[in-house]
This record gives structure tokens, sequence and C-alpha cells, in this order.
């Protein structure tokens, strides 16, 4: 997922009846009193989520237009400092590099243009970092490891070609074997799992969906087969699950509907109806969404609710790539 | 930071100022540890104590994977760097009671935190670093006892998709074990043992699509390892075909089933890549009697069900494999598939959008 850049859309707020709402002050300042709660235990047990957190508020922000809503030059500090010699990310200062935080790392300093800003500041920056993550490639099988001790996940593969694009480094890596093991991983569904033989996932059918549109090869993806797996995950309330026989949750509205964006079949499920579900899970008082109706906001929630609405042309939201 | 099913009431109460108090120790003792635990690490004092603090903190913590990673760096200089040498009987325990007291630590972690990637990961390494020291029986007993420990796991949620990926992982850890001890039995015994595992689980729950999934990848491996010929193929699809249609018929608003039907019929057709078919000489006219059966127990479940729209989705998925086969067939007629098109557009509103490509698709 990245940001375009471009004028919000059309319709005026004043037209939505009650219930459609998006309470977009209120999620502004739910975002931005996240950094504030350190008097909160849930703060200290959750900072190996400090940079993907702060990428997630810093997406939402973007998408509702308040991208000033945030210190740009604190974030870019804070992400820097991150940063590890080896060139990859840690989740907050002292904790050690990480793919899933080197890439947020990466995401969050294309959000702000601040490429530059990393070369000025740590020269041949960029370089290092795409090293860094095409280090983690197994040459045998084209996918990518986490760190250095191992785990691997099509989650990883995904989020290193997004990295590396987003810094135009794609040729550090062998991206035709990338392509390879997504296609070992790929079920009877048209869907694809964490790893050949694993069951069709929606998280899943996102990271490798977008990982070969990145690599230039969705013609590799049967696009009604997955699209009809997609389409099933919206219920009867029009939230999306994640795979069969599973409950809704907001965060699906992302993984699901970002595929069937880069499939091209949006119109394969009911918008209205998402969107309606999508506004039940916010918290109309406090800010921020949750994964269903009533229950305790998260950021991550926050963040996937608002591009969901945003695919769903809501209106007076940015544009979001759903790649 | 990601909550799921926690009620919204229960997390806004507004604190008293002693609860306040109460919870600013509780994050001074927590940070307290955590520096304890990082300047220990960063000294390099890998000690049996210092993994006793790592212990500590990982059980307030599991998600924190810096401290998984020190764990490991305290554990690999703890550890021997070679296999010990079986006739020295000097301290031949040890080094297992690091790798038992690791099975229990994540064993413990993963009954509160089933969906933990980094305890899972631990705990694979933590069983290749045993194998690492173990001969090949005493590795084959290590892995044998994951079965059983995600056995349980999946008692207590069988979708964990977590759970299964470690299952398959652990099957092809044993085969790789039992395949250097040139043990080809016992590889065949894994495989059907695992099919049976999957039987089980369906049995007791026929929703579990993730129990159908595994079963779909597990049958041509069993195949392959049975020699399976010609005949006992088509026996293995008949099987599979009678069970599922008992299945629909149970419950056939549940979408798991129609997944695993829909498996099924891809592997008859002459697309389905050869080492997914179940039966691999199919011939057209086998083929067209599979399509015309399964249509016609579909149709005749219609008649209890007529508002069941996977029922009409079945039968214009099957007509359209039947017509790759035979175009010009008397089976059906466009207009009963018009007529299923219809249905799904009534009774599945909201994905009129494919619905109506369907027809553009199948010239409806
Ligand atoms: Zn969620």
């Amino acid at each position: 997922m990245s940001l375009v850049s471009g004028p919000g859309r059309g319709a005026g707020m004043t037209e939505m009846p009650a219930e459609m709402r998006l309470f977009a002050d209120k999620h502004v300042r739910y975002i931005q009193s996240l950094d504030t709660r350190k008097d909160e235990l849930e703060y200290w047990l959750t900072e190996h989520l400090r940079l993907n957190g702060l990428y997630w508020g810093l997406t939402a922000l973007y998408l509702l237009g308040h991208s000033d809503a945030l210190s740009r030059s604190d974030i870019i500090d804070f992400v820097l400092s991150c940063l590890h010699d080896n060139g990859g990310f840690g989740a907050a200062p002292g904790h050690d590099a990480h793919m899933l935080y080197t890439v947020s790392g990466v995401q969050i300093l294309a959000t702000l243009d601040a490429f530059d800003e990393l070369e000025k500041r740590i020269p041949g920056g960029r370089q290092k970092i795409g090293k860094y993550i095409a280090d983690l490639q197994d040459p045998e099988t084209g996918t990518f490891a986490g760190d250095e001790w191992g785990e691997q996940d099509t989650r990883f593969l995904y989020g290193a070609l997004n990295a590396l694009s987003l810094m135009g480094l794609l040729d550090l890596v062998n991206v035709d074997k990338a392509v390879e093991y997504i296609q070992s991983c790929v079920n009877f569904d048209g869907g694809y799992g964490t790893s050949p033989g694993a069951e069709t996932h929606s998280g899943q059918v996102f990271t490798c969906v977008s990982a070969l549109a990145i690599a230039g090869r969705l013609d590799l993806v049967e696009h009604d087969k997955l699209g009809a797996w997609l389409s099933e995950r919206q219920l009867k309330n029009g939230g999306l699950n994640g795979r069969p026989e599973k409950q809704e949750d907001v965060c699906y509205s992302w993984w699901v509907l970002s595929s069937l964006a880069t499939l091209k079949k949006l119109h394969w499920i009911d918008g209205e109806k998402l969107t309606s579900f999508i506004l039940q899970c916010q918290d109309p008082e406090l800010g921020g969404f949750a994964d269903r109706p009533g229950d305790m906001v998260d950021v991550f929630h926050t963040v996937f609710a608002v591009t969901g609405l945003s695919l769903l042309k809501y209106p007076n939201l940015e544009e979001v790539d759903p790649v | 930071m990601a909550s799921h099913g926690i009620s919204r009431t229960s997390g806004t109460l507004v604190r008293s100022e002693e609860q306040r108090q109460n919870e600013l120790q509780q994050i001074a003792t927590y940070k307290d540890l955590v520096d304890l635990v990082n300047t220990k690490v960063a000294e390099r004092q890998y000690t049996v104590e210092v993994l006793g603090l790592v212990t500590k903190l990982l059980n307030e913590n599991p998600e924190y994977y810096t401290i998984w990673n020190h764990r490991r760096r305290v554990l690999i200089a703890l550890l021997p760097a070679t296999p010990p040498d079986s006739d020295d009987a000097s301290s031949p325990e040890r080094p297992h009671e690091f790798i038992d007291g690791d099975l229990q630590l994540t064993f413990a972690l993963l009954r509160k935190f089933p969906k933990c990637y980094w305890i899972w990961n631990h705990r694979n390494w933590i069983l290749r670093k045993g194998e690492s020291m173990s001969d090949t029986k005493l590795a084959s007993r290590l892995w044998s006892g994951e079965l059983q420990l995600v056995g349980k796991l999946l008692h207590a949620d069988s979708r964990n998709f977590h759970a299964w990926s470690y299952r398959r992982d652990v099957v092809a850890q044993l085969q790789r074990l039992q395949a250097k001890a040139a043990d080809s039995a016992a590889v065949r015994g894994l495989v059907e043992s695992e099919f049976e595992y999957t039987t089980k689980m369906i049995k007791a729950n026929l929703s579990n699509f993730s129990a159908w999934h595994n079963r779909s990848k597990l049958i041509p491996r069993l195949l392959n390892e049975r020699q399976a010929n010609g005949t006992t193929r088509r026996k293995m699809l008949e099987d599979e075909l009678q069970l599922i249609c008992t299945a629909i018929n149970t419950d056939p608003f549940d979408q798991s089933i129609w997944f695993y039907h829909q498996s099924l019929m891809s592997t008859i057709s002459s697309d389905c890549p050869r080492e997914s078919m179940i039966v691999q000489d199919l011939s057209n006219g086998e083929r067209l009697r599979h399509y015309a059966r399964e249509m016609e127990y579909i149709k005749e479940i219609l008649e209890d069900e007529a508002d069941c729209k996977w029922i009409y989705e079945s039968l214009l998925s099957t007509a359209s494999f039947y017509v790759q086969v035979e175009a010009g067939t008397k089976a059906f007629t466009t207009l009963e598939m018009q007529s299923w098109l219809d249905q799904l557009r009534r009774l599945d509103p909201l994905r009129r959008g494919r619905w109506d490509e369907l027809g553009r698709r199948l010239n409806l």
C-alpha cells in the first residue's frame, strides 16, 4: 500500500445520512494521541510495533487529508533512530533489525518523500537498506527470510519487493525467482498461503497478488477463480472475513478489497454495505476503528478501515494505491 | 496494538488515581526488566542466569521479538557447537535440558498466545538445534512429539493456520528423517495417518475448511505412496465424491464444503496439472459421466433447498466444465442455465456484479 498524491474527490459531507458519517476529525485526534499514552502499560508492551504503528497512523492521516498532523522532522528523526548499521530497521531504537520494520521504515520515508534527507544524513543509506533486504532472499527458492534467524513467509517476500520498488532498487534481487516461489504457493481456489501447501488466506492473497503486481506478472493470477473466492469473503452484514466460515473483521477490508481492486473486480461485492459496516466500527466519540462494531479501537484497524473506505471511494478521502 | 474481540466498554473506564499509580509501578518494573536484559546481552553475559531473566520477560511479553533473538544468542553460547560424543559420559544430559526447557516454555506460551508468530518460530529453531545434537532416532522422537503438541493446539482451535502450517512442516521434517533412514514404510504410514487425521477433523466439524484443504493436498501424495493404479485411483475419487455429497446434503449452506466440492471437480478437468489429479487417465466419457451425475445429485438437493445459492453456483460451474468437453450437449439447456443465473441474482444480491459478468461470459 502506498499513497498517490492528487486532489480529494467531490461530494460534500453534508449529503451523508447520519449512519454513513465518517468522524474524520475524531480519527485525526485519536492518531495524534497515540504517542502520548506513555502512562499506560500497553504502550510499553507494544513497543515492538512502534514503527509499523507510525506508518499506519501516518497513512491514515494522509488519507484523511491531515498529513501535517504529525511533525515531519520528528518522524524522520524517529525512523532513522531505528536504522541499524547493516541497513535494516528495528521496531524502535534498540530493537533488532527485521524485514517487517525495514519495510515500514522505507514506506514512511517514501510517504514523506524523504529519501533525499536519508542520503544527506546517511550517505549511501538507500543502497545499504536495499542490500539488507536483498541479502535476505533465498537464492534456492526465491523467497525471503524475515531476518538473520531465517523464518520465511510470503509476507516478507511482498515486503521486500514493495520496499525495493519504492526505492527503485528492484534490480538488486531475482524477481523471476520470487515470482516462481509465489506460483508454488497457489491453491486450487486461485488463492495463496504462507508457503507451498498452506491454505489460502486473505492476508497472503494480498501479499502475493501485490508482489505479482509489482513484478508486472498479474497475468499469472487466475482472475475469475480468485475473484470469486475473494467475493465470497463478504458476509450478510456487509463485512469481510479472511477465510471461509470465519468471522468478519475490519482489517480484511484492506486485504480483500485491495486484492479485488488489483484484479479490477471491486464490483464483485456490495461496496455500499461494506462502507456501512466499516463505519459502524468507528468510535464516534474518541475516534479510531475496531475489528467489529462496539470493540476496542486500535491504529491497525484504523488504517485498514480508512484505506478500505478510500478504495470504496468514500467522499473527501485521498486515493490509495491498492498495491 | 491490534486487538481482536475486546469490547470497547472494558477499555475506556476511567482509571482511579490509585489504579494509575499501580500501572505506573508496573511500567517501571517492566522497563527495569527490559533494561536489565538488554544490558546483560549487550555485555555478552550469556549465562544461565540471564536465560532466566529472558524467560521472565518473554512470559510477560512474547511479542517482543528482539528478546527471542537474545534468547537464541544466549543458547548458542550455552549449547555445545558440535554433537556430543555418545561415549563421553562427562555431562551428557545438560544440552538436552536446555532443549526441553525451551520446548516447555514455548508450549506454555503457545497455549496462551496460539497466533504469535515469534513463539512458533522459536520452537522450530530449538527443535533444529536439538536435532543437530541428536542421532537420527532421537531426532525422530523429538519431531514426533510435535505432532501431539500441534494436535492439542488444533483441538483448542481447529482453524489456527499457524498450527496447520506447523503440522505440515513437522510431517516434512519427519519424512526427511525417514528418508535418511531409508524407511519407506514409515513415510507412507505418516501420509496415511495424516489423511486419517483430516477425516477425523472433518467428521468433528464439516465446516473446517483447513482440514478439507489439507486433505486435498494429501491425496495426490497418498496415491503416490500407495503406488495406486487406475482402479484404486478411481476408487479414491468415488469415495471423495461420496463423502462430499453426504456433507452437502448435511449442510448445503456451508461454503467450506462447496469449496472442497469445487476442488474435486477441478481435479477431474483436463486442465488440472497432472500431479494434482486424482485419476490421471480419465477419459472424456468418464468426465461427462461425473459431471452429469454431480448435477443430478445437486438438483435432488434443490428440491428441499430452493433458496441455497451454492446449489445454483455449483450447477453453473459444473455445466461450464461439461460444455468444455462437449459443446452441443443435451444434458441441460441454455434455458436452465439462464434460470440458475437468475436464482443467483435473486438469492445473492451482494455479488450481483459477479453474476452479471458470469452471464456475459457464458453468453446467457
Ligand atoms: Zn483484525
